[in-house]
């Protein structure tokens, strides 16, 4: 471990461990580009490059799965969950955090809140179709407030352990100056915590993002996400591997594209949400 | 409503700011867990009439072969994928914690599989196990390999295992990486001056320093492997001969879509149960070593 | 951020929550007197037909605008519908164990008093009736199409060769054989998906097991392992005229593979024929019954409904519904889907049959059909990955534990059926 000096040995096993990393998107690519005629049973074919690189995979992709259409869908359920969990999980994380030492009552809220991590899906789905139904929410509305609730624990957790980092003093002088409890949060606490926003949004986006079975029980109609695109694609055209996996692939872009432009936060951001959550 | 004089400003608004966030999760997490537990008691089918059965369909799952397998598979599945999880990406955080050339380039990679949704990644590999690979081994002449892993029931379940561990080894690396980087480097040096090997070193200094993020490495990943389900949808559906068919699957499967909404909400109440207690166990174990060392 | 702003947000988010909840539920019916109609049905694969049906109708009809869809994961959608009670007014489903329940629950509508119910073709309205879990007075379902499955083969490969159509089991494996002499794969599967299973299985069963078995054995007269035990040895066998790993590859491998001529033979239902010719639209396909038994008399074809279409016992307005109804069953409607799905039609009539149905043409004009066995089975026992098991177990027990276990879940998952019935016979007593 001395300072200076690369450790080749680790770093060149490290690289030819991306194998199993970039093989299988090398895979989608490839067959996304190829026409059927062009899938052989041999490796060296199936490996190989597409004859031409042509985009009519992904023109008919995008015409099938009505791709914008879903895209537009994702992106609203994601971004408006992402926005209302900030300002809903922090405040509530700030309330409980600052409240738990002091009353009972908090920290038993703090562990009913929390305990909410352990409950599985699976036992809520039911009910909450028949729920989200009556209420009027078998939309994206109702997925979205659904996000609020299961992202609850674990940021509220994430947000009342960040808290501890914060001192006291900090409010304690702003009340003295006059200031209520409500705005000395929104100013200064509030901007205080951007880390842990940072970490809470993105671990929200890729659950969100990436979510099948809450859109597909709860939402009703043809509304579609992009990964709920990609299972109606399957059940239905699944005999062209071509086709599905044009796809499949700009199912991934926008995802990789956002990781591509923000990997240094998305991995700053868990990383903090790892030492001080 | 009128207010208790002993409850200040700071404290109405306290309550206020905690209560939206109270009222949602009382409505859509606690809600509908008594309403599951409600229907457990039942043999309602989803839609029509029901009638109470009392405890029978909590006995049922007790008898249930099939209820059986599931849970046999989701341990099985969860305990091998914690270990391997674990294993994997403890290994690769201190490599990639080490001093390396594109150290950034690196990280970034490893981190991608965890970025990609379960059910597309599940699609791909599908698409692997069903033809590239025994197509590679039909070149190189490899018998095991040419039979696609997940049509033999005895092996399908590592195939939804190696796709599940590639995702999830991203994110503990990472958690990993950022326990590593508070262990401070002059700890490291005083270890070297002792002349304690890799090993040595490894035990005696990382492991303990890293304990937290052991524990917390542990809780997500056995959770998020017992819920498996994304994998299973794209993989294998269940099959071959339902032996992977995890929890989530079969109450998803049979609760919505095969008119046991009664039955599999007995079925979920018991898993939210065995969840609760794992968790618990682990945390005491966790913290116990913690304290230890 | 300032105070004001958020509070407001907050404020905003919380009436928006609360007002959805009041105004999101409930379809209007009528608008400008005229009567909206919700027609769901479960194959997304003849999505195009019904969009021309669906305009056709609403050309032709001022005061009833009528809506069809036909989603994926049909099934799964419209019970979590149900689930919502969020119910459509015509559902169009399959005669199958979901209509069992479905009817049971009583959501459907009395319709014996639409006058189309007596041009429909009796072996079908039989097959209805043999649905009911408890025998119930009236006419709940019009079946609309009929599938058949028997055995897929590629008939220029078959007058290439030279190969006779088999009309006894033994003949059809010394045609296997023969197949395989070629250096040709007999039969292909696509057993990864469980549910093809389900296809050989029927189509052996129907001929060498009684039509009624499943109510037979609910009312203790007898067993499966007594009437499943040829079908169940018959079905194994076959495995063996197949090349590769069957558990490897699923329907639509299988059906690639077909339409490629790498096999000779397919045991799918007439379904797969759309899949098939979108893979190689030149392919020359032809089906034959599946030849069970020694004496050709004996053999049965397998043909169920396919389609049939039900009025929700909420649906309001009634007439409307029959109107749609008697639109869907007029000639040249019917005539447009088979032409579009290569379906048989349920109603009496002068239509004209695909041509993959040639072989199996005399069957149908004899009426010689048994229903699918599966359409009784609880589709949460599973009975395709049941059968999957066995297929896959190549123990010597294999076949006897294949058989009690399908006895021992049929009770289990049988068991409230069992007893509600047993309960209604005393009360006829």
């Amino acid at each position: 471990m001395k300072k200076g000096v690369t450790n080749w040995p680790v770093t060149i096993l490290l690289i030819l461990g991306c194998v199993t990393i970039f093989f299988p998107l090398y895979m989608t690519v490839i067959i996304a580009f190829k026409q059927p005629s062009e899938m052989t049973n041999s490796v060296a074919g199936a490996l190989a490059f597409p004859s031409h690189w042509s985009l009519s995979n992904f023109a008919e992709a995008i015409r099938v799965t009505d791709f914008w259409h879903s895209l537009g869908n994702s992106v609203f359920i994601t971004c408006a969950t992402i926005v209302l969990t900030l300002l809903l999980h922090s405040m509530t994380g700030y309330a409980i955090g600052r409240s738990m030492a002091r009353k009972k009552k908090y920290k038993l809220l703090y562990f009913y809140i929390v305990s909410g991590m352990f409950v599985p899906f699976a036992i809520l789905m039911m009910p909450l179709v028949k729920q989200t139904a009556q209420m009027g929410l078998d939309n994206m509305i109702g997925v979205i407030i659904l996000y609020l609730v299961f992202y609850m624990p674990i940021n509220v957790m994430l947000y009342t352990g960040y808290l501890k980092n914060i001192p006291m003093a900090m409010e304690e002088a702003a009340e003295m100056d006059g200031a209520t409890t409500w705005k000395t949060y929104w100013t200064i606490i509030f901007p205080m915590m951007k880390p842990m926003h940072a970490t809470v949004a993105i671990l929200t986006a890729l659950g969100t993002w990436n979510d099948v079975m809450t859109p597909l029980v709860i939402m009703s109609g043809d509304q579609n996400t992009l990964p709920m695109a990609q299972l109606n694609f399957q059940s239905q055209f699944g005999t062209n591997y071509n086709l599905a996996f044009a796809s499949y692939l700009l199912a991934l872009i926008p995802i990789l594209i956002f990781y591509l432009v923000c990997q240094k936060q998305i991995l700053n951001g868990i990383a903090s949400g790892a030492v001080k959550g | 409503m009128k207010t208790k004089r002993s409850m200040t400003h700071k404290d109405k608004t306290l309550l206020f700011m905690v209560l939206p966030a109270v009222i949602l999760f009382a409505l859509f997490n606690t809600i509908p867990l008594l309403r599951g537990a409600f229907y457990s008691l039942t043999n309602y089918r989803g839609y029509g009439t029901y009638d109470f059965v009392g405890l029978r369909n909590y006995i049922d799952l007790f008898t249930d072969i099939r209820v059986r397998n599931s849970y046999l598979f989701t341990f099985k599945y969860a305990v091998a994928g914690t270990i391997l999880v674990n294993g994997l990406s403890l290994l690769l955080a201190m490599a990639l914690n080490s001093k390396i050339k594109a150290k950034s380039f690196l990280r970034g990679a490893y981190f991608l599989p965890n970025i990609l949704g379960g059910l597309i990644v599940g699609y791909i590999f599908s698409f692997i196990f069903t033809y590239i690979l025994p197509a590679a081994g039909e070149a190189l002449n490899i018998g095991w390999l040419q039979n696609s892993i997940l049509a033999d029931e005895r092996f399908a379940w590592i195939g939804v295992l190696i796709v599940g561990v590639w995702q999830a080894v991203a994110m503990s690396t990472i958690i990993y990486i950022s326990g590593l980087q508070t262990i401070p480097a002059d700890i490291y040096e005083a270890g070297m001056i002792d002349g304690a090997g890799v090993w040595q070193t490894f035990k005696k200094l990382t492991l303990p320093m890293l304990m937290p993020f052991v524990s917390i490495n542990l809780i997500l990943s056995t959770k998020n492997m017992l819920m498996v389900f994304d994998q299973i949808m794209s993989l294998t559906k269940g099959g071959p001969a339902q032996s992977t068919e995890s929890i989530s699957y079969l109450i998803y499967r049979n609760g919505m879509d095969g008119g046991q909404f009664g039955f599999q909400s007995a079925n979920a109440v018991l898993f939210f149960v065995i969840i609760v207690i794992f968790s618990v166990v682990q945390m005491k174990i966790t913290g116990k070593k913690e304290e230890q060392l | 951020m300032n105070q004001k702003g958020l509070a407001k947000g907050l404020a905003v988010m919380l009436t928006a929550v609360s007002l959805l909840s009041v105004s999101g539920c409930g379809s209007q019916n009528t608008t400008d007197g005229v009567t909206e109609i919700e027609l769901v049905n479960y194959k997304p694969e003849a999505v195009e037909a019904f969009e021309e049906i669906e305009r056709r109708f609403n050309e032709t009809h001022d005061d009833i605008h009528l809506t069809i869809e036909s989603p994926n994961e049909a099934m799964t959608i419209l019970k979590t519908r149900f689930i919502r009670e969020d119910y459509p007014d015509i559902v169009g489903i399959g005669g199958d164990i979901n209509y069992s329940n479905f009817l049971d629950a009583d959501m459907f509508m009395d319709i014996s008093d639409l006058e189309l119910v007596n041009e429909i073709k009796p072996v079908y309205m039989d097959m209805e009736e043999a649905l009911e879990l408890l025998p119930k007075e009236g006419v709940y379902a019009l079946p609309y199409a009929a599938n058949a499955a028997g055995i897929l083969y590629n008939k220029d490969m078959f007058e290439q060769h030279g190969w006779e159509i088999p009309e006894t089991w033994s003949k059809f494996i010394s045609l296997c054989e023969q197949i395989r002499g070629a250096g040709i794969q007999p039969l292909t599967f696509g057993l990864r998906d469980t549910w093809t299973a389900l296809s050989p299985w029927n189509s052996l069963v129907v001929s060498l097991s009684p039509a009624n078995v499943c109510k037979e054995v609910n009312a203790g007269n007898t067993t499966f392992t007594k009437e499943y035990r040829t079908t169940a040895k018959k079905i194994k066998e076959l495995m063996q005229y197949t090349d590769g790993n069957p558990f490897a590859y699923g329907y639509n491998d299988a059906c690639t593979a077909f339409a490629r001529g790498e096999a000779a033979m397919y045991t799918i239902g007439s379904y797969a024929v759309p899949q098939i010719m979108s893979v190689n639209p030149d392919i020359n396909i032809d089906t034959f019954t599946f030849p069970a038994n020694e004496n050709e008399q004996d053999n049965v074809l397998t043909s169920g409904v396919d389609l049939q279409f039900s009025v929700m016992s909420t649906c309001e307005n009634k007439e409307a519904a029959y109107d749609v109804l008697r639109f869907l069953f007029e000639h040249d409607t019917v005539q447009l889907y088979l032409d579009n799905q290569n379906a048989i039609p349920c109603m009496e009539g002068d239509f004209e049959l695909p041509s993959m149905m040639d072989g199996i043409q005399s069957y149908i004009e004899e009426g010689r059909m048994g229903d699918f066995h599966d359409h009784y089975y609880p589709s949460e026992m599973s009975v395709d990955a049941i059968i999957q098991t066995y297929l896959l177990d190549n123990s010597s027990g294999a076949l006897d534990s294949f058989l009690s276990r399908f006895d021992n879940e049929w009770r289990r998952y049988n068991r409230d059926l069992i007893q509600r019935l047993q309960e209604y016979e005393e009360g006829e007593r």
